[in-house]
């Protein structure tokens, strides 16, 4: 059974704050939603799971560096960037 | 109580590939904050990972080279986390289906340690921490590394064991051209999964992960620690959490990395973007048959075959590149002995004097062979061998060429000898006369006086002959 | 107008690039204030390339898509021009790279008038979950346009470009193209290219095109598909000339019409409508078979337990700290990504992650997300069974038509259920295409959708061109 409980847990796994009403609200939406997921639980579990085709070894991307990008494109969309480096709050 | 440690590993190994794993940057250490990034392995939105089959090669030799299975098929899974260092908040590593499986090492006991898996993952990128702003600033140049995991059974029950093993692999893994395996700059990472039990029990305790050892001997110092650690847990009646630990260089100490309410579900599932690799048997043979002799066979072929002391041969195996030059040499000269001689006491003075290193030589194992045979056969003296090797080493040349040009080639003319022994004996009869009211000693000075009036080239052992005759 | 003509209008110089250019950025300018249609429109640029356009025409050097003005769906990568896949996420994200259909499409110099309106990173079916304001129908700007490509399929029904590019992951190209009385194809999937789609579900994301008729959406094709390095779900198996078999005999195929599309659910009016084409192609010759999809009861779990999987673990990239939306709340690094995907997510895509993440953690994996790839097994040999016995199935695309703003698209499981006929294409990966088959009582277009075996898109485009040529649509009111 869905509970709030287990939200939290979610809302951990997925890095989503909520509020307390908008926890409440989650967990009423899931709650419904988890309901008609249940329909896959009864299948048939001898089914085999679905994968991609396999590629050939010899198909695989060949061993060669090239350019890379200038550092600047790649820090173009960043809020906060300090010595060309992606800024976050200490972690450790 | 008295424990008996049980210990397994888990070691990461950085790839020597030219491109990163799934992108095409370069796969190189080091270099200036994100100059080795692009869209791909900086996460951006719309890209998508394309492996880098030179990485798959590697892995599998990473198998080969412990004597693993190296599977037809094998498949990329995510592992999802977040961490500022893992742009896309998922690594790309191998869950179900890695690229080998089982495998082993005999260490120094005779005891096999058998590996669990190898598989393909990506590295993460670099946190550089600013205490005083109180932030971590991302560089993403590492993202994308290629890595294998090797991860063994906990077979392991002493320091001893876990050391030999990782010096073993990581030479197999030179070998192999897998890894530079420089523990120190991080190229290969060992994490040490230890627990202990009463001696005499079957049953394994709650184990601990060691993070963080940079090097042998830490692995040594951390592992002892851990065990002490948790004796004395046990000893007072507690229990050991399964936990991850930092081992600090600096105290010899480990401790907690994350606490337990942060346990992790990193929700492993196929990477869509990623079809499985499949390897055809004859793939996998062409693989195997591109291996190089690894360091275990050598060694045996040199102490069974080639008589070689087990020291020597030790140091022969521990640089492949010094093992190869040996090859070759003796495959020219099988003058096993002789040449290992000349390499190990001779090569390696130069060696170490120069601060060189066996790639940095410019003559060829066939030069070194030549030399070798010049001197037994009695062209050069064994001295002249030594100086005119240091020629080669220092300005190159070969080396009959160069025992020409510095009158290196003995002189087996007796008569030549004789007149300049004559000469000397009259020209010293003060210590010809000591020497013959049995002053040995003087023997030496007047052979001195030979060999500088004959040169180079005087054959000393007819010098010698003629000197002794001459005084008689 | 169809692209063959607007090509053949450029090319003998009965219009210039920049004048036909021109008349869509004024009709934009003028209309899709009813219909925000666009997110971003790029006057400038495409003038630009307008202009450049009509160098190559003047040099004899013109390809099939210069000059042709294009909308581009919002989550596909432009170097240069904000991507902002509908979300406050990434409001002000602009690529350092072009997408692969984007660099094809750049080759012939194309003018792309902007990128389009759609639901926030493509989860939905109503385009009324974009951060930038809903889509509104073009046939009734009180009713909505169906989703995810919704600003794409109102921007051609409007007529606010020549033809889309859209993304399809459970019907977002074919469902919101039956509501706005266009055609949209969703290709086979590893068609086309996703190198610069902004991920939604990775295994079934896959780049469609809306325009007025299949035959458009055939003719872009031709310039979008094909193998793609960049992209290791691409594949080789794809041979372009997709319109070559319109106008042949389509008399001799075989089509299947499975009985579980036309059960409960389904809105009599649209039954009706789907029933008569049926008929059509029958009177024409075609053999028509009843086939069986038994595991359909089935898709719709397994497709949302699947792309909500897949979209949470590709979601997790947006976290404020390299690119998109970053909040002023955290003190650590995880209350500040906490909070940047609080305040960057609507609440349908946190439900999706939600609902992914369920859906893959620890004590619940196998039940679900394994259960659901062992569906994906079973439909695809269902569908292979299909396809053993006839050519191309027909069924509708949408259980009813466009609805009222506001009336379903806040409740989603409504929603969610609402999706029973198109995903199963992509679970199976299999190629499709909506057309206008009739209209509701309210006028509203009413769509059925063709569908066909793996890399043969061909045959859906010719069959559905010869309803078209037969079947009269009703001009929208914009």
């Amino acid at each position: 059974m869905f509970n709030s409980d287990l939200t939290k847990h979610l809302a951990e796994l997925s890095k989503i704050e909520f509020t307390d009403d908008e926890l409440e609200q989650m967990t009423a939406d899931m709650t419904n939603i988890i309901a008609i997921m249940d329909k896959v639980c009864e299948f048939d579990t001898s089914k085999p799971a679905y994968a991609l085709d396999a590629v050939d070894y010899n198909d695989l991307r060949k061993d060669k560096h090239q350019s890379s990008y200038p550092t600047e494109s790649i820090t173009a969309n960043a809020k906060n960037v300090k010595n060309n480096s992606f800024v976050v709050p200490k972690v450790v | 109580m008295r424990y008996q440690p049980v210990i397994g590993l888990e070691i990461h190994c950085e790839l020597q590939t030219d491109s990163k794993v799934f992108c095409t940057c370069q796969n190189e250490f080091g270099g200036s904050e994100n100059t080795r990034v692009c869209p791909r392995c900086s996460g951006m939105p719309g890209t998508l990972p394309l492996i880098n089959q030179n990485a798959v090669r590697l892995a599998a030799k990473a198998g080969f080279a412990t004597d693993g299975t190296v599977n037809n098929y094998s498949a990329f899974d995510r592992k999802n986390y977040f961490y500022p260092d893992l742009p896309k908040a998922y690594q790309i590593t191998q869950f179900d289906h890695p690229i080998t499986t089982g495998g082993y090492i005999t260490v120094f006991n005779g005891n096999k340690m058998r590996i669990h898996h190898i598989h393909i993952e990506e590295d993460a990128g670099k946190l550089v921490h600013d205490d005083y702003e109180g932030i971590s600033m991302a560089d993403y140049n590492r993202c994308g590394v290629p890595l294998i995991e090797i991860v063994t059974e906990p077979d392991f029950r002493s320091v001893e064991e876990v050391q030999d093993f990782v010096e073993k692999i990581a030479l197999r893994l030179k070998y192999a051209g897998v890894c530079d395996a420089r523990m120190e700059q991080g190229s290969m990472r060992v994490d040490v999964n230890i627990s202990i039990m009463p001696v005499g029990s079957t049953e394994f305790g709650t184990r601990a992960e060691i993070k963080n050892l940079n090097s042998v001997k830490a692995i040594g110092r951390a592992i002892e620690y851990e065990i002490n650690r948790q004796a004395e847990i046990l000893d007072n009646g507690g229990t050991v959490i399964q936990e991850t630990r930092r081992f600090n260089d600096n105290h010899g100490d480990t401790k907690a990395l994350r606490s337990k309410e942060e346990a992790h579900d990193y929700r492993y599932f196929p990477e869509p973007d990623i079809p499985p690799v499949w390897l055809s048997d004859e793939d996998i043979a062409e693989i195997k048959a591109s291996m190089p002799e690894m360091p275990q066979s050598r060694f045996k072929r040199y102490t069974e075959e080639y008589g070689l002391p087990a020291d020597d041969a030790n140091l022969i195996i521990s640089s492949k590149e010094f093992s190869d030059f040996y090859d070759e040499a003796v495959k020219i000269n099988p003058d096993y002995k002789q040449i290992s001689n000349l390499m190990l006491v001779e090569l390696n003075r130069n060696l170490n004097e120069s601060e060189k290193t066996i790639s940095d030589v410019t003559f060829s194992p066939a030069d070194l062979a030549e030399l070798v045979k010049m001197s037994t056969d009695g062209v050069v003296s064994k001295n002249a061998a030594k100086d005119i090797l240091k020629i080669m080493f220092d300005k190159g040349g070969k080396p009959m060429e160069i025992a020409k040009n510095n009158g290196f080639i003995m002189d087996n003319d007796a008569s030549e000898i004789e007149e300049i022994v004559n000469r000397v004996i009259a020209e010293n009869a003060d210590s010809v006369e000591s020497y013959k009211n049995g002053n040995q000693k003087i023997f030496g000075f007047l052979m001195g006086q030979v060999i500088r009036l004959a040169g180079k080239g005087a054959n000393p052992k007819i010098a010698k002959d003629v000197l002794t005759e001459k005084l008689k | 107008m169809a692209l063959k003509k607007l090509r053949k209008m450029l090319d003998e110089k009965e219009i210039g690039a920049v004048e036909l250019t021109r008349r869509y950025l004024d009709k934009i300018e003028k209309t899709d204030k009813n219909v925000n249609s666009y997110i971003t429109v790029c006057a400038e640029s495409a003038l630009e390339s307008a202009k450049k356009a009509q160098e190559l025409i003047d040099a004899g050097e013109a390809g099939a898509f210069t000059g042709l003005p294009i909308s581009v769906k919002d989550n596909i990568c432009t170097m240069g021009v904000k991507t902002t896949c509908a979300s406050r996420m990434l409001e002000d994200f602009v690529p350092p790279y072009d997408a692969t259909v984007i660099e094809k499409l750049k080759k012939d110099n194309f003018v792309m008038l902007g990128k389009t309106n759609m639901d926030e990173f493509a989860m939905g079916g109503s385009s009324q979950t974009s951060y930038f304001g809903g889509v509104k129908n073009p046939y009734d700007t009180s009713r909505v346009t169906g989703g995810s490509s919704g600003g794409a399929a109102a921007s051609v029904a409007a007529g606010l470009c020549a033809a889309a590019l859209g993304s399809d992951t459970g019907g977002s190209v074919r469902q919101p193209a039956s509501f706005c009385g266009v055609t949209g194809l969703k290709p086979t999937y590893g068609a086309v290219s996703r190198w610069g789609l902004i991920a939604f579900a990775s295994s079934l994301d896959q780049i469609g095109v809306i325009a007025e008729s299949a035959e458009d959406t055939g003719y872009v094709l031709d310039g979008i598909y094909g193998y793609d390095a960049n992209d290791a779900t691409s594949s080789k198996k794809s041979y372009g000339n997709y319109t070559s078999l319109i106008g042949g005999d389509i008399s001799k195929l075989k089509i299947g019409v499975p009985k579980e599309f036309f059960g409960d659910g389904l809105n009599d009016e649209v039954k009706t409508a789907v029933l008569r084409a049926v008929e059509y192609y029958k009177q024409l010759g075609c053999e028509i078979i009843d086939v069986s999809l038994p595991s359909l009861e089935y898709a719709v779990s397994a497709y949302y337990l699947i792309s909500s999987a897949e979209a949470a673990s590709n979601l997790s990239r947006f976290d404020g700290i390299k690119y998109g939306f970053r909040s002023g709340l955290g003190e650590n690094f995880n209350d500040l990504i906490k909070n940047s995907r609080r305040e960057g997510f609507g609440s349908e895509v946190k439900r999706r992650i939600m609902l992914g993440n369920y859906a893959l953690c620890s004590g619940y994996y196998d039940a679900y997300y394994k259960n659901a790839t062992r569906i994906r097994t079973q439909l695809r040999s269902e569908y292979a069974a299909i396809f053993d016995k006839c050519d191309v199935m027909l069924t509708p695309t949408a259980p009813t038509t466009a609805y009222k703003i506001g009336e379903q698209e806040n409740d989603p499981v409504k929603m969610y259920l609402a999706d029973i006929y198109t995903v199963t294409v992509n679970i199976a990966g299999l190629p499709a295409i909506s057309t206008t088959c009739g209209y509701d009582s309210n006028g509203m277009p009413i769509g059925m959708s063709l569908i066909g075996r793996a890399f043969d898109e061909k045959t859906i485009i010719a069959v559905c061109d010869r309803f078209e040529k037969d079947f009269e649509r009703k001009e929208c009111a914009l």
